[in-house]
């Protein structure tokens, strides 16, 4: 999935955010062309973007000789830098848009897919998405929140909540977090203070052992703020899913953390456990972390059927059925994000080929050594 | 832990260093469904325990009796154990859990963001 | 070494090792609270003090008491251990609000107060059961039916509890011989309720015999429950409830019948009483239930009251009998799960409610604070206020110790925080009784100051000797033996809990 292009940029100063369109009569702010230029047309626009390469025949802010406009839809919404590097940060054809708030984080776990960055990005992702927000369609049913960790934009992080309620009040927003934040109970009550009720907060758990919890996220104290953030959202009626990573640090004791979940927080509205993706530090903390999922099927499927028993909502995200016993396919959920969702040439073959997540593109040099088709029976 | 069996009587003299007090009355207590019980002080730090044995006594033998004893007194200063090292902690949890304002304390530990995010400088609202 | 991590904990980016995440170094810990009992020669639980509990080998609490564990030489127990709130590295646990939040969840059936009402709407009967407590059998309406002055004194009271929802029950005698007394005090409630923004759950509790349809219509109108008897097959069931010249069985199994098909299945239950003839029969009892339809049954001791301890012949059975009978129903129940047909034991389902879930479970019989006054009320039908179903039955052989007061007479402050009530409630916790505040079961059980004074003449009541105790006891050990013997039965205790098959 191509998410970004390039072209040469004339006479751009400032990024630029803006809805794309081929329709000079549309209500956008970026016009898309690849034939003639209809001179009179773009002044209503803000920006022009061209396959054509044609330096100063327009004297509007413009990025040309761009190699195409496949990737892009009328109505999705996308990033000018003045370097001419166009990122699409809305795509009105998904349903897994996400804004990453920060590359910042304060843990460093051992599988982060997305490793993070030690500089201050919160100015120029703030400043991007005060842009977007308005822009993205009413209609948008959810939008995802990522990073690094989205809390450490502080005092910004609330700003953009504010601009999503009141800009999408109809969309649901769902914010992975570490949580570790809402430990402070100042910040958690200003959060409640906002009743913001399509907002739910992802958070990871990855032990019931605050040791192992640690370990896992390389932070110390992470599990106690963690948990104590999880009691003052809690508190302030924030709604929050549960997140497990499966891997062999979080396997032996998965039983246990379940009973800790349905015990400790059984306010959790939803709790997930999630396969391993191979991306970011994964690769790198192989043998840490790499455990067949056919090897780990008993365990999971005592502590999914556990929460599910006592009436917890639970889901799988990115396993595949053939590896998944049978008795938990049920909770297997078409996970993974469209634009990073493939399946093997074996796949092909399989009966249960559509209600199957299938996996990580990343995943494609490391998966299960049992994916097989499952035959029509 | 001496002690010596009558016919119907069994008394053993045991060192109150060893099993205080509480321990002794909280473990014999269990016993006085089957036997009448007596705890006297005896000279120095040692306790008499004598069991009478009624009629409802069971038919174990005093042996067996001795044996169950020494488990049950061990069992008890372990509990006393746990009750004296935990009375402060106890009390803590029911005076939280009840209390009528909540005090909501800010943690201790670090945020740990190498780029320098403080919460304490996030404003209440 | 072991600081706190600092801001730049994280500034290299570069991956630390397991122990590094420990807070120890030197492996010393502190003890939270717990309590310990042996569950058989193998095994004992630990139960902290929310009520969470592990099972484990025999001597694992001295080894802990100890100082003996360690997280290397025992990893899984000692993360247990931590993650449990058995243990503490820190002298005050950093996640303390957590157990003080539970603490407080577990005991939030108090939130509400009272609301339990029970109404003794009359005091006739047709039937002549030997272990029945109070019933007349007479037609003395006049006499031995609640008076519409006290029906309304009553309802008065209930609207003043500060519960937002409170059930009334109406009790016997046979309440149905009283309809039109439920009619008046239904029509009455409703309207109070509406004023006072209550609402308010409708239960009969009846022997099914004097069923009309104009009753079934008025239940199904109102949405009431009904709440009848029955003992098990027809063999039993007729021996126990003797009904001069009929057959009381048949009156109870026609009456279910028609309720169900009327109200739905749900909105009618049963509760069988234990005698000493039932006790011989624990699987026929079951298969009666099972043959019937019914989703639950529960396995009732006989209560020490009233006419049943007058009629010790027929009644007074040990505690030892009752807990065989007990596991051997529970056993055949159990069973009928495992073959996939769901039937569950409520009194069980209460005990594992309380030591499964984080949830509070407020269930009169096994609670501390105690049921009596704090979850339930009683208005006799005479208009004297007592404080649970057997403390009218102990007066009426003439001891009034656990009167509150009078329909009419005295005030909502007199009966729920009056001089009784306080004397009570010197015996409403477990956690401050002999013998049960180092009990390992404490928090799944209760106080009962009203059994203890029956029984053994005072409101604190004598452990060793106490069949509630043996008995409750005898029950929670053999559930956990149960549960940590076998995954399957763990897992059909879960459907218990939440009804969820």
């Amino acid at each position: 999935m191509q998410l970004k292009t390039k072209g040469k940029p004339h006479n751009i100063f400032y990024p630029v955010v803006g809805r794309v369109t081929k329709d000079h009569t549309a209500n956008a702010e970026i016009l898309l062309i690849e034939g003639e230029i209809p001179t009179d047309a773009i002044t209503r626009f803000s920006l022009v973007l061209t396959t054509l390469d044609i330096d100063k025949a327009i004297d509007k802010p413009s990025v040309y000789a761009i190699p195409g406009f496949e990737h892009l839809s009328e109505g999705d919404i996308v990033l000018v830098n003045t370097s001419g590097m166009i990122n699409t940060l809305y795509r009105v054809n998904s349903n897994h848009n996400f804004l990453l708030f920060t590359e910042r984080c304060n843990s460093n776990c051992l599988m982060c897919s997305q490793p993070p960055k030690n500089r201050d990005d919160t100015s120029y992702f703030f400043d991007t998405y005060k842009q977007l927000i308005p822009l993205i369609p009413k209609n948008c049913f959810e939008l995802g929140i990522t990073g690094g960790e989205p809390t450490l934009l502080g005092e910004r992080f609330f700003q953009l909540l504010e601009l999503l309620a009141s800009n999408l009040p109809e969309t649901e927003i769902h914010c992975l977090t570490n949580g570790r934040t809402f430990a402070w109970p100042h910040i958690t009550n200003r959060l409640g203070e906002l009743s913001y009720n399509r907002l739910m907060l992802g958070i990871p758990i990855y032990s019931d052992y605050y040791q192992l919890h640690d370990y896992v996220v390389q932070a110390k104290g992470a599990f106690d703020q963690t948990i104590q953030g999880l009691y003052n959202l809690a508190k302030n009626n924030i709604r929050v899913e549960l997140r497990i990573v499966l891997h062999k640090q979080t396997i032996p004791r998965l039983a246990q953390l379940a009973k800790f979940i349905y015990k400790n927080l059984p306010f959790a509205e939803h709790i997930t456990f999630m396969g391993l993706e191979y991306q970011g530090y994964t690769p790198h903390n192989i043998d840490k972390l790499w455990i067949d999922p056919v090897d780990y099927s008993d365990i999971l499927s005592e502590a999914i059927n556990y929460l599910s028993d006592y009436g917890m909502n639970v889901s799988i995200y990115n396993s595949q059925l053939c590896t998944t016993p049978k008795n938990i396919w049920q909770f297997a959920r078409k996970s993974i994000s469209d634009w990073k969702n493939i399946y093997l040439d074996e796949c092909n073959k399989c009966a249960v080929l559509n209600e199957c997540g299938g996996l990580f593109q990343s995943n494609a040099a490391k998966h299960s050594a049992y994916i097989k088709a499952i035959m029509q029976e | 832990m001496n002690f010596h069996i009558n016919d119907h009587q069994l008394c053993l003299l045991i060192d109150g260093r060893q099993y205080n007090e509480k321990v002794l009355y909280k473990c014999f207590y269990w016993y006085s469904n089957n036997y009448s019980v007596d705890i006297d002080i005896e000279t120095g730090p040692f306790y008499k325990i004598t069991l009478q044995a009624t009629k409802e006594s069971d038919s174990l033998s005093w042996n067996h009796l001795i044996e169950k004893i020494k488990k049950d007194l061990i069992d008890f200063k372990l509990r006393d154990i746990i009750s004296q090292e935990t009375q402060t902690i106890r009390e803590l949890i029911v005076a939280k859990a009840f209390a009528y304002y909540e005090i909501q304390e800010t943690p201790q530990t670090n945020i740990s963001d190498p780029v320098g995010f403080n919460p304490e400088n996030v404003l209440e609202c | 070494m072991l600081t706190d991590s600092l801001p730049n904990e994280n500034a290299t980016r570069k991956f630390k090792e397991f122990e590094y995440f420990g807070s120890k170094s030197d492996f010393s810990y502190y003890l939270l609270p717990f309590r310990f009992h042996n569950i058989n020669e193998q095994r004992e639980i630990l139960v902290n003090e929310i009520g969470d509990f592990l099972i484990v080998p025999t001597g694992t609490a001295e080894l802990i008491i100890e100082r003996k564990i360690n997280p290397i030489a025992y990893p899984e127990l000692y993360g247990d251990l931590i993650a449990n709130f058995f243990i503490s590295e820190q002298p005050i646990p950093s996640l303390i609000d957590v157990l003080a939040t539970r603490y407080r969840t577990k005991k939030s059936f108090l939130d509400y107060f009272t609301s339990l009402h029970i109404f003794v709407i009359s005091l006739r009967c047709e039937h002549t059961c030997h272990y029945c407590q109070v019933s007349r059998v007479t037609s003395d309406k006049s006499r031995y039916d609640m008076s519409k002055e006290h029906i309304d004194a009553g309802i008065e009271m209930m609207m003043q509890s500060p519960n937002p929802h409170v059930t009334m029950e109406f009790q016997g005698g046979e309440a149905l011989l009283a309809f039109d007394n439920i009619i008046y005090a239904v029509e009455k409630a409703k309207e109070a309720a509406i004023m006072r923004k209550k609402t308010v759950s409708y239960v009969i509790c009846t022997n099914l015999a004097p069923l009309t349809e104009e009753m079934l219509i008025y239940f199904k109108e109102n949405n009431i429950l009904i709440s009848t008897s029955l003992d098990g097959p027809d063999f039993i069931h007729n021996k126990n409830r003797h009904k001069p010249h009929s057959n009381s069985y048949q009156y109870a199994v026609n009456g279910i019948i028609k309720c169900r098909e009327e109200l739905g299945a749900e909105n009618v239950s049963a509760l069988l009483t234990t005698t000493n003839l039932s006790l011989q029969y624990p699987e026929e009892i079951v298969d009666e239930y099972v043959r019937l339809g019914f989703k639950n049954m529960f396995l009732r001791p006989i209560s020490p009251y009233g006419f049943a301890t007058r009629n010790e012949g027929k009644n007074k059975y040990v505690t030892q009998e009752f807990l065989e009978f007990y596991k051997k129903a529970l056993k055949k129940i159990i069973q009928y799960n495992l073959d996939g047909h769901f039937i569950r034991e409520d009194y069980a389902s209460i005990i594992l409610k309380k030591m499964l879930t984080p949830f509070p479970v407020g269930y009169v019989d096994l609670q501390s604070p105690a049921g009596l006054i704090n979850s339930v009320i009683v208005f006799n039908y005479d208009g004297e206020i007592y404080a649970t179903d057997e403390s009218r039955m102990l007066a009426e052989m003439k001891d009034f110790t656990f009167k509150l007061g009078t329909l009419g007479i005295n005030t909502y402050e007199e009966v729920f925080y009056g001089k009784k009530s306080l004397e009570l409630s010197e015996a409403f916790l477990n956690e401050s009784l002999p013998g049960c505040s180092d009990c390992a079961f404490q928090s799944y059980c209760g106080a009962d100051p009203v059994f203890n004074y029956t029984t053994q003449g005072d409101i604190y009541g004598h452990r060793p000797t106490s069949s509630f105790c043996q008995r409750n006891m005898e029950i929670m050990r053999h559930l956990i033996e149960l549960m940590d013997s076998d995954k399957k039965i763990e897992k059909i205790f879960r459907t218990w809990i939440t009804g969820k098959n």
